[in-house]
């Protein structure tokens, strides 16, 4: 992973003691930044299809249609709770991504199994095959990368706890 | 639409991801150079925007006439959102995230011209 540059020069803050508190391991920075903007892609794409789905023609098939708003406010709140990386956040943004690899995985085996109730393609349908199967991938990844902050901050932590000795 | 239009906006988001791609690998941040190819493009971005508003009439399905637009329209927020949450950051992810709203904004204008030749 590529590590941070050298900002010296904008970080007064130098001596380990007076380390800013942005610093902290957190879901939005370094890696997050470009989770969250992926999300907050997705969070546009799905909002934007489902409303265009539902105004223009929800009668050719509501379920998928239903599903594609469901997963929009998903991808809505997993982009806030990545971004925001605060404790409450963080835990809604798990709950977010565990909802949204079990409905990818659902509504993927289904649309398999019962093509003739997805005709129109939604963000989930086949595992997300019309977005590269990015909505397959971004879950995991999303779940691996809040554990590793997680763990990075029970460190960080642990660290503080030590040095206050 | 416009195709010359088309061919400068997919040279300039592939600059923009070799600027990036460049910059993460010297690990640079946000400067000059990046920040004016990303003004350009989006210049270029608002000239489709009116071209494309101008011309979408001619697109006769209501729904696909409807997702051109949004297109139009959406295609515009994603250098400001990236360059935005680039100067944030302080490693090289910065430059990823740059390399990233580069490869959409091709994929949208390269999914723009697709709408526009199936449907008009």
């Amino acid at each position: 992973m590529p590590e941070p540059t050298s900002s010296s020069s904008s970080s007064p803050a130098a001596s380990p003691e007076s380390r800013p508190v942005t610093d902290r391991p957190h879901t939005g920075h370094g890696f997050g930044r470009l989770l969250v903007a992926v999300y907050g892609l997705l969070a546009l794409a799905a909002t934007g299809r489902s409303i265009l789905q539902i105004v223009e023609y929800f009668d050719r098939a509501p379920v998928p249609f239903l599903l594609s708003a469901l997963a929009a406010l998903i991808y809505l709140v997993a982009t806030v709770g990545l971004a925001r990386g605060d404790r409450a956040s963080v835990r809604l943004a798990t709950i977010a991504l565990t909802v949204e690899l079990v409905g990818v995985l659902t509504v993927g085996i289904w649309s398999v199994v019962d093509p003739v109730a997805f005709p129109e393609k939604t963000v989930w349908s086949h595992f997300g095959q019309g977005y590269g199967y990015v909505p397959l991938v971004l879950p995991l990844v999303g779940l691996w990368w809040i554990r590793r902050t997680a763990r990075a901050t029970a460190a960080s932590d642990a660290d503080v706890a030590r040095s206050a000795h | 639409m416009l195709q010359p239009l088309t061919v400068v906006l997919l040279v300039g988001s592939g600059l923009l991801g070799v600027l990036a791609a460049h910059h993460l690998l010297r690990g640079r941040l946000v400067d000059d150079p990046l920040i004016i190819v990303g003004a350009v493009i989006e210049v270029a971005l608002l000239v489709q925007l009116v071209v494309g508003l101008a011309k979408a009439s001619a697109i006769g399905d209501g729904a696909e006439r409807a997702t051109f637009i949004a297109y139009l329209f959406t295609v515009l927020l994603v250098i400001p959102a990236s360059v935005v949450i680039a100067v944030k950051e302080k490693t090289q992810w910065a430059m990823a995230v740059v390399l990233g709203g580069a490869l959409v904004v091709a994929i949208l204008v390269a999914r723009l011209q697709q709408v526009w030749s199936l449907n008009a």
